[in-house]
């Protein structure tokens, strides 16, 4: 009688306690997950649609609402890539992805009718240097491309001023090199992707 | 009596045992989030949160758990609060969620909760343990705040996102950097312990 409680204390018990303890806890943090994931879904659909309106140059009111209204009003998904009619004719976004210092940038990047002229950059995830790399986010940087065309050139923070040439982020020369590069290519990404049209 | 010690326990963690500058614990998420203030105060308030409540649910649980299997049961309701944490954010401050990525996880294995739990909860009654559990929160908080306030300050010239010093100010964008959060943490530590921690040692 005795090794079997010793049997049960020892064995028995810490399972079932961790068991128990396990189910608690997967039940809880499910539950809330489940609760909140529509919450999740929209805030990711928002993050997206928020990036197509920065690169397509629309402006909008920068809540969930005031995205959607305008992401609505203007923007037509094609495939693989989006399309808006502007005063100036057709413009396209396209999502783009490539090696950035730390891990991969992706983007949205809009062209002009000729796919050749770029409209905006919109950045959608990047994991660059904080406070260094990762002002490839802030928009100085990623309005410099507006009405510009590759192939680009790096200059100094501050002095870029030909047609071709835009301010490269002090201190991030490598991660200003890999978005240079991404942007180098986006044109011709952009023409394989929306295809003859 | 009862008084006293709920009292000692709240302030102990806030001055002579603080958990970052007496006990170096944290050190990696203390390096890691306090480059900005918005984030090191969300991150700290998620620290709170989690060493709070989980003292609380082990101290509630600590006579019923099975010792060789304790630190399995703290690792799980720890790691519970702490995806909580992460789940409502994601869901409500999904900026916020984005700007911290995995550092939000990474409170699971932060020292300051696990070592409170083994500590303090597994001796002491709930109520107690849950103050002392959100004091050594808050005892972190403000280090991190501190810390967050230098580095912000220095490395962009702005507090909260909003610019504080002029055009003049050249950032030193070192102190935003890895190495800016171990200067400033060694200095302040260093500073702590010279002046106010060498005359309670005295006295």
């Amino acid at each position: 009688m005795k090794v079997q409680s010793a049997f049960y204390r020892d064995r028995i018990y810490p399972l079932l306690f961790m068991f128990l303890t396990t189910f608690f806890c997967i039940l809880l943090t499910a539950g809330i997950h489940l609760t909140t994931l529509d919450r999740a879904n929209a805030n990711e659909l928002s993050f997206a649609r928020k990036a197509v309106l920065d690169a397509a140059g629309i402006a909008y009111v920068n809540t969930t609402a005031g995205i959607e209204e305008a992401y609505l009003k203007s923007i037509e998904e094609a495939d693989g890539y989006f399309t808006t009619s502007s005063p100036d004719g057709k413009r396209f976004i396209i999502p783009l992805e490539g090696p950035g210092l730390w891990g991969t940038i992706s983007l949205m990047v809009g062209f002009e009718e000729d796919l050749q002229t770029f409209a905006g950059v919109a950045i959608v995830s990047q994991n660059e240097t904080p406070g260094l790399g990762a002002r490839i986010e802030e928009p100085w940087f990623t309005t410099q491309f507006e009405g510009k065309q590759a192939p680009f050139t790096l200059v100094e923070e501050g002095t870029a001023t030909a047609e071709n040439e835009v301010d490269a982020i002090t201190g991030a020369t490598r991660t200003s090199e890999y978005f240079r590069n991404l942007a180098n290519q986006a044109s011709d990404a952009a023409k394989s992707i929306v295809g003859g049209e | 009596m009862a008084k006293n010690k709920v009292r000692k326990t709240f302030l102990e963690p806030l001055g002579k045992n603080n958990p970052v500058f007496v006990q170096i614990l944290g050190i990696c998420s203390t390096l890691a989030v306090t480059n900005k203030l918005q984030n090191t105060m969300v991150m700290t308030l998620g620290v709170m949160f989690t060493t709070a409540l989980s003292s609380w649910t082990i101290s509630l649980l600590r006579n019923h758990i099975p010792s060789r299997i304790r630190m399995m049961v703290e690792t799980m309701v720890i790691a519970t609060f702490v995806i909580i944490v992460d789940i409502v954010l994601k869901a409500f401050y999904p900026e916020m969620w984005k700007q911290l990525g995995p550092y939000v996880g990474l409170i699971i294995t932060n020292c300051i909760v696990m070592g409170r739990v083994e500590a303090f909860a597994l001796q002491n009654k709930p109520t107690l343990s849950l103050i002392d559990g959100l004091a050594s929160g808050l005892g972190y908080a403000y280090v991190l705040l501190a810390i967050a306030f230098v580095r912000e300050l220095l490395g962009t010239g702005s507090l909260w996102g909003y610019r504080i010093l002029g055009s003049w100010w050249t950032n030193w964008s070192i102190m935003i950097m890895p190495p800016g959060g171990f200067f400033v943490l060694a200095i302040l530590i260093w500073i702590i312990r010279e002046t106010i921690m060498k005359e309670t040692n005295h006295a």
